[in-house]
């Protein structure tokens, strides 16, 4: 799935420079325990997440996290955009709480991160 | 939309008694427990891998209708004793959050 | 195509020197005096060792810098027998041995200094002295590294650039001061750690391996412990991380592996860590694992990644 359309479904908010919207998401993961991320999180995958500090955005650079989507329209301290654009690493927001942000994505064929890959 | 529903179509496995007939208002899915006390409503049923004794403290005070634990997450000894006191739902699928979700979403849609 | 290759190495240039850290390339245990010390004395100094300036110490600590040219406007005012205390400049621009070198560019630019004194950030004592000389040495030596990548990525033997580790093993010995309670500056040293991995053309897979445990581990000092510090080893066959923290150390080992464990508060997991999963996911990282702990000591983490892992088709 691409960005843009992830971006398109969820009603996303771009918060840095990043605007490579073509760009390929194989899978999605909603999780706001980071150790879990680094744990299960697949490498071309999308981070959904209610927690709002920095290290939201280093644990996506070391799991080579995709991108990284805010829940519930949370603001974004600015340390964390500059961060991002730093890393490189392309940062939304969406209002959606993350129950029907993951719903959405999974309805429209987003697969998880679970082994096999499957559901 | 109830419990028995919900853990019939989606193949939870219960940990704890629970009341088959309540019924479920919706759903909340955070591991942030101050979000959860922020923002989830009374009924709301709460998807997280959180498995520590507070989890419970915070089910009770917002009148949570259940917990369900991803990932396969075993719950601390300490948390199912609370859990039954009480009168705490908890169940566990090995599902991680995003597709318990998803499953969820199009399952409460349905209807 | 040598117009690419240029460019290439010259944005290597500029990352570097916002990468690596003055400590790293300063000259250490400088020539110094003391404030007490006559002018005069300068003189031999000043010609054996053929340096133009040199830190002036007392009890350790850096007082003053005394110069070539303050030596010679004592020369000419007939003021030899005063002391280095009189006439050094007190007036001192120190760096920190745990910047980044592009601080000491900037300094080098805007003052036009010849050389600053380098300082523990911590102890505040001094550890060294950096001339612009000894920058491009540094960066000179870690490009040689780069050099040679670029040059075996051409017979597809990625693996093979670990070839000269053992003729210079210390140039790939990394070492990550880690700053404990310093919530947002956390995983800084991972993320800097898996940058140089990548550099030097590791298997992606590997790098995500270490960089994963070195970030748990990081994590751990932060949130537990005071600080610490992480020293990264690089063999051809393996590379192993050691962490190192001053306490308060963990009373049972066994308990705190098993997943879900953890003493953290809330506050600490609505931060988004503290589920009792990061010494397990270190363990499910690595290949080995060694965990000693010593209640009011200190604790020790090891674990090592092999580089021939089984996926490997090398």
């Amino acid at each position: 799935m691409q960005l843009r359309e992830i971006i398109k479904i969820l009603e996303c908010k771009i918060l840095n420079s990043f605007s490579n919207l073509d760009l390929e998401i194989a899978h999605g993961s909603g999780c706001d325990q980071m150790s879990d991320v680094l744990a299960y999180v697949k490498s071309d995958a999308l981070l959904l997440t209610g927690l709002t500090n920095t290290q939201v955005i280093r644990t996506a650079d070391i799991a080579d996290v995709k991108a990284v989507c805010f829940v519930r329209g949370k603001t974004i301290d600015s340390k964390i955009i500059q961060l991002s654009e730093e890393m490189k690493i392309p940062l939304l927001s969406t209002k959606l709480p993350m129950f029907e942000a993951c719903g959405r994505l999974y309805k429209a064929g987003l697969k998880g991160c679970e082994e096999n890959g499957i559901g | 939309m109830t419990i028995e529903e919900i853990v019939k179509q989606l193949g939870l496995k219960s940990l704890t008694k629970y009341d088959g007939n309540a019924t479920v208002s919706g759903v909340f899915a955070s591991d942030l427990l101050s979000d959860v006390m922020a923002n989830s409503e009374e009924e709301n049923f709460w998807i997280t891998l959180q498995k520590h004794p507070n989890t419970i403290a915070v089910a009770t005070l917002k009148d949570l209708a259940g917990i369900i634990l991803v990932n396969n997450r075993k719950p601390d000894e300490e948390t199912l004793e609370k859990a039954k006191e009480e009168g705490v739902a908890i169940f566990s699928t090995t599902m991680f959050t995003f597709e318990i979700c998803g499953k969820l979403y199009d399952l409460l849609r349905e209807l | 195509m040598l117009a690419m290759a240029q460019k290439e190495e010259l944005t290597k240039q500029q990352e570097l020197i916002y990468e690596m850290r003055i400590g790293l390339v300063m000259t250490k245990n400088p020539v110094s005096v003391a404030p007490e010390m006559q002018m005069s004395k300068l003189r031999e100094i000043l010609q054996t060792k053929r340096i133009s300036g040199m830190p002036v110490l007392e009890n350790g600590f850096l007082v003053g810098m005394v110069s070539l040219e303050d030596f010679i406007e004592c020369l000419t005012s007939d003021a030899m027998n005063d002391s280095v205390a009189k006439h050094m400049s007190t007036d001192v621009i120190t760096l920190f041995e745990n910047d980044f070198l592009v601080t000491a560019v900037r300094e080098f630019e805007r003052t036009g200094f010849g050389r600053f004194p380098v300082l523990n950030r911590e102890t505040g004592e001094l550890v060294g002295i950096l001339t612009k000389g000894d920058i491009l040495r540094g960066v000179a030596k870690k490009l040689e590294v780069e050099f040679h990548r670029a040059e075996k990525k051409r017979y597809k033997n990625k693996m093979h650039i670990l070839d000269h580790v053992q003729a210079d093993e210390t140039r790939f010995t990394f070492q990550y001061h880690i700053v404990g309670n310093d919530f947002n500056r956390a995983g800084e040293a991972a993320g800097n750690l898996k940058k140089n991995l990548k550099r030097l053309g590791l298997p992606p897979e590997i790098i995500r391996r270490v960089a994963i445990a070195s970030y748990e581990a990081e994590m751990n000092l932060v949130i537990y412990t005071s600080g610490g510090y992480m020293t990264v080893r690089i063999s051809p066959e393996m590379i192993t991380v050691n962490v190192f923290d001053n306490g308060p150390g963990i009373p049972d080992v066994n308990q705190a592996m098993q997943e879900g464990y953890s003493t953290a508060e809330n506050r600490i997991r609505d931060l988004g860590f503290g589920a009792g999963m990061g010494l397990p996911n270190i363990k499910k990282c690595s290949d080995e694992m060694l965990l000693r702990s010593k209640i009011g000591k200190g604790t020790n983490l090891r674990f090592s990644v092999k580089l021939y892992g089984k996926n490997d088709d090398n």
